[in-house]
């Protein structure tokens, strides 16, 4: 199963959006018509990469507009950069979303006390290649951090592109220890302290910050899957959430979307034109001690 | 202050690509020779040691950035080419990029040379006890601006750190962009470690580390890897200012540094425009 992009806006602006396409040139949501799995038996995943390793714009599935397709986040007006926290620059993997999956904010998880943060559920993956905004990649799921973002359950799989050389090496989150020292207490600290240059508080975790394994994460995403699934068959209020989508509800339900009405909506976007330039305040480096 | 022009000749991120400097006028100069090493020297390059005496608080000098901060391409002023261009480093037949040594992205800091300095390999430095890398000697840019390669600023010295890069001399100076918002509250060493003590300790840690992936050994440091402060600083650049002195005017020997340059008078390596002129067009043409 093959995805590919459709650019639309200018990058760096308020009007970019990056569209989805199935192999058979039907435009699908990444956040509905994309499978969960790549490969059940396996538990392989597929994994809509939003942030590139490396970069700082602050891309996200648009859940709340038709066809959700990738826009850069605005916050207070502006354009959403995340900081470059020291030693980091911008973020530490590829950074995305797990398709068919949903943080229900009417539901209170067990074990962060917290409720959910209303989006498909967060992946890191710590491949080596730099993937590119829009890619969908199968990953193979190695373990979760339980973090607590302003308050809501926001958790962050970790996971690894099935396609780097190493993948064969990652059964499980020691693998991640073993092989890759540093990286998963550099995960904590980056989520720790990301929105602190932005006057934000730390943030917190379950667990004490521990991460828990690839069974306890797996079995995260099928509970969020299972949220999902009961938005998408109208069992709980979407609230400000678009279901739209191309490949999943039947004829007669409103989330339905036949082809034209999906072209419709990207044709109502502005077409593709030339990147404007990123501000050169995003390549500060804050320098917050550790506490 | 002086402005500087570049001209780019064959393809970025390949061998043949290179980074050649002019002034406004638009005549060819060497970075390593004919750029003051003193910001506000106008003038051409006769009795600078001077400088060194009166009001060291508020000596500036010029950078000539050779890496961006978080960028990988090794590009190097190149001590062996008439008018010495940037050119991107090449070992074992290809070109060198720096690892990624974790947490670190790239450089840390944009990088690059101070003009007019040389580590002379047959002078053995009596604090690191090895004789020099044969180099300009090399500045760490902590400002936030990402400057571009052949860029030229001019920088406040902080400090410097003693770095025995392969058994050779190789000191590191610490310093910031004048132009950047935090300069006026950093004036020395003491100042950083207290603004961003975090930078200092991964700067010895990239230093100790570069090299491995490449399967070379952590490199060493002299004075435990302390840094030094300015005025320490100060010293080893006006040494390495002398060195590079006697160099062009033939004083020391140069082995395989190409000495050509425009402007320092006495130097039997001086050379006119239309020479110059000649060296950038043999190059191959842009793109």
């Amino acid at each position: 199963m093959s995805f590919t992009i459709e650019e639309r806006g200018n990058p760096n602006t308020q009007s970019y959006r990056v569209f989805f396409k199935n192999a058979e040139g039907k435009y699908v949501s990444p956040f509905h018509d994309i499978p969960m799995y790549a490969d059940e038996t396996q538990h392989i995943f597929h994994m809509v990469v939003e942030v590139p390793r490396w970069t700082n714009a602050k891309m996200e599935i648009a859940t709340k507009d038709p066809l959700n397709p990738l826009k850069q986040d605005i916050k207070k007006g502006n354009l959403r950069y995340v900081a470059n926290v020291f030693p980091h620059k911008g973020y530490i993997w590829n950074y995305g979303a797990i398709p068919q999956t949903w943080e229900d904010p009417g539901h209170k998880d067990s074990d962060t006390g917290c409720c959910g943060d209303n989006d498909p559920i967060d992946v890191c993956d710590i491949g080596s290649k730099v993937c590119s905004r829009g890619e969908v990649i199968k990953v193979k799921v190695l373990g979760v951090l339980a973090m607590i973002d302003e308050g809501e359950t926001d958790w962050k799989v970790i996971a690894i592109n099935l396609e780097d050389p190493e993948a064969k090496e990652f059964k499980n989150i020691d693998d991640v220890k073993r092989l890759k020292p540093g990286y998963l207490e550099a995960t904590v600290d980056w989520f720790r302290r990301y929105k602190i240059p932005d006057g934000k508080p730390e943030n917190q975790f379950a667990f004490n910050g521990e991460f828990k394994d690839k069974d306890f994460a797996i079995n995260t995403i099928k509970v969020t899957h299972g949220f999902w699934k009961a938005l998408i068959s109208q069992q709980t209020n979407a609230g400000g959430l678009n279901c739209k989508n191309t490949c999943i509800s039947g004829e007669d339900s409103s989330f339905c979307c036949s082809s034209d009405e999906a072209k419709t909506v990207v044709e109502a976007t502005c077409p593709c034109g030339n990147e404007d330039s990123i501000p050169l305040t995003v390549d500060k480096w804050f320098y917050y001690a550790n506490n | 202050m002086m402005h500087y022009q570049t001209e780019e000749r064959g393809r970025p991120n390949t061998t043949d690509y290179r980074i050649y400097f002019k002034t406004t006028d638009g005549k060819y100069i060497s970075p390593f020779h004919d750029i003051p090493l003193f910001a506000d020297d106008e003038q051409e390059n006769d009795v600078p040691l001077k400088k060194f005496k009166k009001n060291e608080n508020e000596v500036l000098f010029n950078m000539v950035v050779e890496v961006p901060r978080w960028s990988n391409a090794k590009m190097e002023i190149a001590t062996k080419e008439a008018l010495n261009p940037i050119k991107q480093d090449v070992k074992k037949g290809k070109l060198r990029y720096v690892a990624n040594v974790f947490p670190y992205k790239g450089y840390i800091w944009n990088y690059g040379a101070l003009p007019q300095t040389w580590e002379d390999p047959n002078h053995t430095d009596r604090d690191t006890r090895c004789g020099g890398d044969d180099d300009p000697i090399d500045v760490c840019d902590i400002g936030s601006k990402v400057c571009s390669p052949g860029q030229v600023i001019q920088v406040k010295v902080l400090g410097v750190l003693a770095m025995i890069d392969e058994g050779k001399t190789d000191w590191k100076i610490i310093a910031i962009n004048t132009e950047d918002p935090d300069a006026p509250v950093l004036n020395s060493i003491e100042d950083v470690r207290k603004n961003r003590p975090a930078h200092l300790e991964a700067t010895v840690d990239w230093f100790k580390k570069y090299k491995v992936p490449d399967g070379k050994p952590e490199n060493r440091f002299a004075f435990n890897g302390q840094f030094k402060d300015k005025d320490f600083a100060l010293e080893v650049i006006k040494s390495t200012h002398k060195h590079w002195r006697a160099l062009v005017l033939k004083q020391a020997k140069a082995g395989e540094i190409n000495c050509k340059n425009l402007s320092v008078c006495e130097s039997p390596f001086k050379c006119d425009d239309e020479e110059a002129g000649a060296v950038v067009k043999s190059a191959p043409a842009q793109k």
